[in-house]
């Protein structure tokens, strides 16, 4: 089994094949999020510890809370931008894609 | 104290945008000029005090998030300051969209954007503040009614958003290595291992892109040059920097490895010159001024890539002061007589003008007194390659020489807008103001020697007809130039990654 740290990067290094090969742009926009949706799980995957609790405050053992914290952050970021691009595509209109 | 220099300008926004709905419409412009100049306030009462820290909110360090106020900031923030008040002054005749409240909001979210990143000593908080900066500087890129603004401007998203989400990749790796986002704990508590090179080749090439620097220059020429008038000026004179206050933390907070300093190093110069030849180029007036951004910013990381900060740090004060000037000076030809090419563009008419664009000419080629001469010599501190060095200051004499020779030929008279007018003519002395400041002293015999070699160059590539030739698009398609250059950053990406990991 891999480890959900590989998991994500391997499914950024997808979503940067599809900013490589695709040409429409709607489909970059996706592939941009494909990327961010690696970068989540590796984050999340980097605060996992073996056998460990949630992370609420009176547990002895428990996982990293920090980088899904931070994650939540990159989704709003997220969320912002590729409604802007898809504003900025509607936009262009015809003559320019 | 220091995180209300960002707190005012996002209270400002939030109330604009309360404002309205009641009705309160007239009140929208005081409120939006007071947003830009409140931080100045903060900014004063902080700027006698040095080595000022502090972890927001009181926590400690290791769980809070520190914002510092010292030499490596101090410079930054000023020109970001400066350039703000300005731009700002500039704006409000500048822009008479029917809802022109949204780009007041837009601007403000920079402006506390950039100085969240700038105060910011905490990995991730200066990731953040500099999105939200970026995220505003798209929108506003976009609101450009130029032909080709919106394709650029969805260019510039695109790469900005890739480049962001492999920084916050390393960011990972930093943290997954050392424990901490805090970079002076960082600093202190790690031990230097190949993750943590790759980490850093990542973070660099990332940065580089959305810095703009060749070869991963590719969005910002289109998109500086579409932009509004003010909005280009903000962003070839201040938001580029903030990729590279990032790329200067991580150099004071990591020793940099063998290979990454001579990579950089290369890249620096081989911008300097593909930024200078590329400009001399261009017909068209503001795209010219966006290749020598391109150039210029190879100056800065050259001073990163020798670990020469202070070099970095005061050609990236002066560089924003100056290219800002330039923007807003060309600019306002531009929309007075409604053409972007050097052909037809004119300055004889305008006396004011064209002072303003002739001292900034110097400035941006370093000729004493003004802030490039002195800029320029701290760079040149510690460096091999000096010869180089003195050749791309000649490459920027000559295509400015090229901008003021076309500008001199005379054409519609137009004068523009006298407040757009008096922003302009006021940077250029702010520029002459701060070279007079940190260097009072002339070196005519050098000055004059590179001005008349340039004018040489100058005639002889004229009589060539270099000017003549004429660049053709080399993509049908966006999306297929956006692949193109996703690759180019892809093997960039590569090659850091196969040499340093």
């Amino acid at each position: 089994m891999i480890d959900a740290e590989t998991a994500g990067v391997i499914v950024m290094l997808i979503g940067f094949y599809g900013m490589l090969t695709k040409e429409n742009l709607i489909k970059q926009v996706l592939a941009i999020n494909v990327v961010s949706i690696g970068l989540v799980l590796f984050f999340v995957g980097t605060g996992y510890v073996e056998g460990a609790n949630f992370a609420i405050a009176p547990n002895e053992n428990m996982v990293d809370p920090l980088p899904s914290t931070l994650m939540l952050t990159t989704l709003v970021v997220d969320v912002a931008i590729t409604s802007l691009a898809l504003a900025l595509i509607l936009r262009m209109g015809r003559e320019e894609i | 104290m220091i995180p209300l220099i960002v707190a005012l300008p996002l209270l400002t926004a939030f109330l604009i945008y309360l404002a309205l709905p009641i009705g309160l419409r007239r009140i929208v412009k005081p409120l939006f000029l007071a947003g830009i100049f409140s931080p100045w306030f903060i900014f004063l009462i902080l700027v006698g005090k040095s080595h000022l820290s502090e972890v927001v909110g009181g926590w400690s360090r290791v769980s809070g998030i520190e914002v510092a106020f010292d030499f490596y900031n101090v410079y930054f923030i000023l020109a970001e300051l400066i350039l703000f008040s300005l731009v700002s002054l500039y704006s409000i005749t500048y822009f008479k969209h029917r809802s022109v409240e949204k780009v007041y909001v837009l601007m403000l979210l920079m402006h506390a954007g950039l100085l969240g990143a700038f105060v910011s000593r905490d990995l991730f908080n200066y990731y953040i503040y500099m999105e939200i900066a970026s995220v505003s500087s798209f929108a506003l890129t976009g609101l450009s009614e130029e032909k080709g603004a919106k394709g650029a401007a969805f260019k510039y998203l695109i790469f900005s958003l890739l480049a962001s989400y492999f920084f916050v990749f390393s960011i990972g790796l930093i943290y997954l290595k050392t424990g901490y986002l805090n970079l002076k704990l960082i600093g202190e508590n790690f031990t230097p291992s190949r993750e943590l090179n790759a980490a850093l080749g990542i973070a660099f090439t990332s940065l580089l892109l959305k810095a703009g620097i060749f070869p991963l220059h590719f969005w910002l020429p289109d998109a500086h040059s579409k932009a509004p008038t003010p909005i280009s000026a903000l962003l070839s004179g201040i938001v580029v920097k903030a990729p590279l206050y990032g790329m200067l933390m991580l150099a004071l907070t990591f020793p940099l490895d063998e290979f990454l300093k001579k990579a950089l190093l290369l890249i620096a110069f081989s911008s300097m010159f593909f930024g200078i030849a590329m400009a001399l180029l261009q017909m068209d007036a503001k795209k010219l001024l966006a290749y020598h951004t391109v150039s210029q910013l190879g100056y800065i990381l050259l001073g990163i890539a020798t670990l020469n900060f202070y070099g970095a740090i005061y050609h990236a004060f002066a560089h924003a002061l100056f290219k800002g000037g330039l923007f807003l000076s060309v600019g306002t030809l531009i929309n007075a007589q409604k053409t972007k090419n050097l052909k037809e563009l004119t300055y004889r008419h305008d006396k004011i003008l064209m002072m303003s664009i002739l001292m900034l000419s110097l400035a941006i080629g370093g000729i004493s007194p003004f802030i490039g001469a002195f800029s320029k010599k701290q760079l040149l501190n510690g460096l091999v390659g000096c010869e180089l060095f003195y050749l791309a200051g000649i490459g920027t004499l000559v295509s400015f020489a090229k901008l003021n020779y076309y500008l001199l030929t005379p054409g519609k008279a137009e004068r523009g807008d006298s407040l757009q007018r008096a922003v302009s003519i006021t940077l250029a002395f702010i520029t002459l103001g701060f070279g007079i400041y940190f260097l009072p002293e002339l070196s005519l015999k050098n000055d004059s020697l590179n001005i008349l070699a340039a004018l040489i160059l100058f005639y002889v590539l004229k009589k060539m007809g270099l000017f003549r030739i004429k660049m053709k698009a080399k993509f049908g398609k966006l999306g297929r130039e956006i692949n193109f250059y996703s690759a180019v950053f892809a093997l960039l990406l590569l090659l850091f990654l196969l040499k340093l990991f």
